[in-house]
């Protein structure tokens, strides 16, 4: 059976204008996991609570097997390393150097080697207070610091904001060889669909406050296809539309032309064949295009973490 | 280590059978030898930009099928390929072109002595050039 990293059950946060939850998740070890979701669904609210720093009102987490009461015990705490969406701010009168020094004390397992060749890598000024220096550049500090000390766990809020393409790229390549060697577990809020295309294992969606589930990003995608016939007027399509069950959201888009979506496309090319209709042509809808349908009641098929392995 | 797959995103064909089947291809024809380590499954999944999830069912269904074999820590390695699933791929490939053939001819209402003498002009005429090449 999976290890579990993080076991969500049943938690809700209610904020001032609304309530985020129930949330019942379980993110398997030594995988990434994409939160997706638009401003405001929850996705930040969700990571804080994976470290305390915001505590629900019901139900319970747990990491690694452990649930909590109380402050996140040292050892747990130890064991997570988040970049937050803004840096913090007492570090800012630091150089990225004794910041790390600072952090260093709380991580028995922190890898200054490692530490000072991602700052090679990502090309961070050094003597510089964090502060003074951009806002990407601060992002791949905070990068390398969370990867030096070396977590089981990784919760990333947006990481990739402020960097430009080529930092980027090694940022992706840097999480890649970290999961490879480690074994660890990322979740990683984001909003950039290459992002999750590169990085992700599994895709948790979030609408409004309320968890839609989770999904495998390899079976998510390819699952929709868009297609588009030849029908004569609305009043033909009427008639097409009533003998092809897995077609959705059917319309004229030309005249001669009728466009239709399913997830079944086997099942309604046979069906177009056998009624003679020609298929002029038909598409792969991407990554956005499918979350929005997700959002929109088409539920994909859902993970269940403790099968498989 | 890079390994030549070629990923159709626009195609239906499951992500997952996409690469199983060019995986198979790779090593039952002795493009990739025997003893050769591949990548990791992360490294893998990053290069193809799909999930651990996916090249785990391909790695653990040819591991089945005998084709790789893994070792604890170290790592997937492509496994001994006997001759006899080497000829039965060889096989397997060319009758699988032939059938896609008879299909073809099926659909226009070829009829059967009209496909199979075009069957022997085509063997004539590509073997006979052959044999010429060969002289």
């Amino acid at each position: 059976m999976v290890q579990l990293a993080v076991e969500m059950r049943n938690v809700i946060k209610k904020r001032r204008s609304k309530t985020i939850g129930p949330i019942n998740l379980e993110l398997p070890e030594g995988h990434i996991i994409a939160l997706v979701g638009q401003n405001g669904s929850g996705k930040s609210t969700l990571l804080s609570m994976l470290l305390k720093l915001s505590l629900p009102e019901e139900g319970t987490i747990s990491w690694f097997g452990n649930s909590a009461e109380g402050e996140l015990p040292m050892e747990i705490r130890r064991s997570i390393g988040y970049v937050p969406e803004s840096p913090i701010q007492e570090e800012s009168h630091w150089t990225p150097e004794e910041a790390a020094c600072f952090r260093r004390r709380w991580y028995p397992d922190w890898d200054q080697a490692y530490f000072q060749a991602l700052l090679d890598q990502f090309e961070v000024p050094r003597g510089i207070r964090l502060g003074k220096i951009s806002k990407g550049e601060r992002r791949k500090f905070e990068i390398a610091a969370v990867l030096a000390a070396g977590p089981k766990l990784l919760l990333l809020d947006e990481p990739s904001s402020g960097l430009d393409p080529f930092a980027w790229r090694i940022m992706i390549e840097t999480f890649q060889r970290y999961m490879d060697e480690r074994q660890a577990t990322i979740i990683i809020s984001t909003h950039i669909v290459e992002e999750v295309r590169r990085l992700a294992d599994y895709i948790v969606l979030l609408h409004k406050g309320e968890l839609l589930g989770m999904a495998e990003k390899d079976s998510l995608l390819g699952m929709w296809n868009e297609v588009w016939v030849g029908a004569k007027d609305e009043e033909e399509l009427a008639e097409l539309a009533a003998e092809l069950p897995e077609a959705l959201e059917l319309s004229i888009q030309a005249p001669g032309m009728a466009r239709m979506i399913t997830s079944r496309l086997p099942d309604l090319e046979k069906r177009l064949s056998d009624l003679g209709v020609k298929m002029i042509k038909n598409r792969i809808l991407d990554l956005e295009e499918i979350l929005s349908l997700w959002t929109m009641g088409h539920r994909p098929e859902l993970a269940d973490s403790k099968r498989g392995d | 280590m890079w390994i030549p797959i070629q990923i159709d995103e626009k195609s239906a064909e499951p992500l997952y059978h996409q690469i199983e089947t060019q995986l198979r291809s790779l090593i039952i024809s002795g493009n990739l030898a025997e003893g050769t380590l591949l990548p990791s499954i992360r490294e893998f999944a990053g290069d193809l930009k799909c999930s651990v999830i996916t090249v785990r069912r391909v790695y653990q269904d040819l591991e089945g099928e005998g084709l790789l074999r893994t070792r604890q820590g170290t790592g997937t390695f492509v496994s001994h390929v006997g001759d006899g699933a080497r000829e039965e791929y060889r096989r397997e490939t060319v009758r699988k072109a032939l059938e896609a053939a008879v299909d073809a001819g099926l659909s226009v209402h070829f009829g059967r002595e009209e496909l199979e003498e075009l069957f022997r002009e085509i063997v004539k005429h590509k073997y006979g050039e052959e044999d010429k090449k060969e002289e």
